[in-house]
């Protein structure tokens, strides 16, 4: 009997373990980013530490966004003359920079909530409205999410702050290493390891 | 009515000349470099044929930013109280409000018009002379800034090549113009410099105030993007760029985004990644958004 109990008990951990990565609601744009807003707003906050913050930064990123597509993206022309390793190498220092950058801009939120607003078809996905509602009587920051499917729920694809696409930022900036070093990919990896090795958060 | 036609039709017309010579200027003396080997990619536009001199000019007005401005706005922001800082914000921004009104009127955005004049209406009465933006704290109607260089974006005009203004920061020629235009059309500038007083002083102190009072809001935003920037220029400038054209959109609302540099994305080549299509769904939005004027 108990050793019955005990074998429920493990398979009910190992399940636990083994399922939160899915989102609750796939099926629903509105939900996935309302879940995942507030949640990013709660464990990223300003109490944690920032070593803490960027791993877990790192882990939310990895799970709802549609990273492959997004280093893609922010490559832009450059993806097709980068080589296997290259393309291999630049998604693991991109997530590790975005992590770095965007961790460290969370760490201003304390007790904001974010309320969706809006969710329109968009060619192959949806838009996602969103506001983020600030403790000090300040009006809300407007953030769009552009969704798309995949594996039967949904990841992020961009987000727009104020009309600003991080996606389209982040392209022209690494479009502009990569210019400057002659049109070669390897100085922008170079560059990403570099700033991810040797700026702390914080 | 027929005034306001012709006051478009004047304004068109200055703007349009003024645009005209700076391009002339700016296109003479610009030179593209076209680094064409095998194996390395066509460059991206990015509408900066100024770059080398504009990246000069930008290394300048960081040396003043770091030398005089951010020292300037740490000093106000510890001299002063945060709720009399609110105050000179809510202040400066009443006092932008004509302008506003002038400038959504013009661009056929007469919700954007009425809101402003009910703000400025209210705010520099019940709220003091503008020292308590009642309005927007309480009435749900916040501050909506707009000036000439957007009305001229709504107008159709383009905005010309990427232009860092020294101490202004990034502009280009449409904004600059629109920029240079209101100084100079400023109904409480006109006021203290001989219309009827002559406080020549005021409008100098009002723009110098407005500096610090910008920079003390975005001290650590900017000194996060500058310490995790890989090209700090080439951010500020795809910032501003977005920014501007999401305010030439009206984007004020919950609209759309329509992202700027989308048209130069090569086709998705076919290899590696599945089912990703980022690019694709960008430049489509954009497509569809091309109808966003509220």
């Amino acid at each position: 009997m108990k050793r019955i109990l005990f074998l429920i008990a493990a398979f009910v951990l190992a399940l636990g373990i083994l399922l939160p990565a899915r989102p609750a609601a796939a099926a629903d744009p509105a939900a996935v980013i309302t879940s995942l807003g507030n949640e990013a707003l709660k464990v990223l906050g300003k109490n944690v530490d920032p070593d803490v913050r960027v791993a877990r930064f790192r882990q939310l990123f990895q799970q709802n966004f549609n990273v492959p597509g997004i280093a893609r993206f922010v490559l832009g022309r450059y993806w097709r003359l980068a080589t296997p390793t290259q393309q291999q190498e630049f998604i693991r220092f991109f997530t590790d920079y975005i992590a770095l950058v965007y961790a460290n801009q969370l760490a201003e939120y304390n007790g904001e909530t974010l309320r969706v607003t809006g969710t329109r078809p968009a060619p192959d996905g949806a838009l996602v409205s969103s506001e983020i509602i600030r403790t000090d009587g300040k009006p809300p920051a407007r953030v769009d999410w552009l969704l798309t499917p995949q594996s039967g729920g949904y990841k992020i694809s961009d987000v727009i702050v104020e009309g600003i696409s991080m996606a389209v930022t982040q392209r022209s900036e690494f479009a502009s290493v990569i210019q400057r070093d002659g049109g070669q990919v390897q100085g922008l990896i170079t560059a990403l390891r570099q700033k991810t090795e040797s700026t702390g958060a914080h | 009515m027929r005034e306001r036609l012709t006051t478009i039709r004047h304004l068109r017309l200055v703007s349009a000349n003024l645009v005209i010579v700076l391009t002339a200027i700016v296109s003479g003396c610009a030179s593209h470099p076209q680094s064409q080997q095998p194996g390395v990619a066509a460059e991206e536009d990015f509408h900066d044929p100024l770059e080398n001199v504009n990246r000069k000019i930008f290394d300048f007005n960081q040396v003043v930013d770091r030398h005089v401005l951010v020292p300037a706005a740490k000093a106000y922001r510890a001299a002063l109280p945060e709720r009399v800082r609110d105050s000179v914000h809510d202040f400066l921004n009443n006092l932008q409000e004509p302008l506003i009104f002038a400038n959504a009127t013009l661009q056929g955005r007469f919700d954007y018009a009425r809101d402003s004049a009910v703000r400025f209406v209210l705010n520099s009465t019940v709220g003091v002379g503008g020292l308590v933006d009642v309005v927007g704290r309480w009435g749900g109607i916040p501050y909506r800034e707009n000036d000439l260089g957007i009305t001229f974006g709504v107008w159709g005009i383009p905005e010309g090549p990427y232009l860092v203004i020294p101490v202004l920061g990034p502009s280009d020629p449409r904004d600059i113009s629109g920029l240079a235009i209101e100084a100079f059309g400023d109904p409480w500038n006109r006021i203290v410099s001989g219309q009827p007083w002559n406080y020549y002083w005021i409008p100098y102190v009002r723009g110098a105030v407005s500096g610090i009072d910008q920079r003390s809001r975005y001290l650590e935003t900017l000194a996060d993007i500058e310490r995790t920037s890989l090209d700090y220029y080439a951010t500020i400038r795809s910032l501003y760029r977005q920014r501007r054209a999401a305010l030439v959109r009206g984007e004020h609302g919950n609209l759309p985004p329509n992202p700027g540099f989308t048209q130069n994305v090569p086709a998705a080549p076919a290899s590696s990644v599945a089912s990703t299509r980022s690019p694709d769904v960008v430049s489509a939005l954009q497509d569809g958004a091309g109808v966003s004027g509220q």
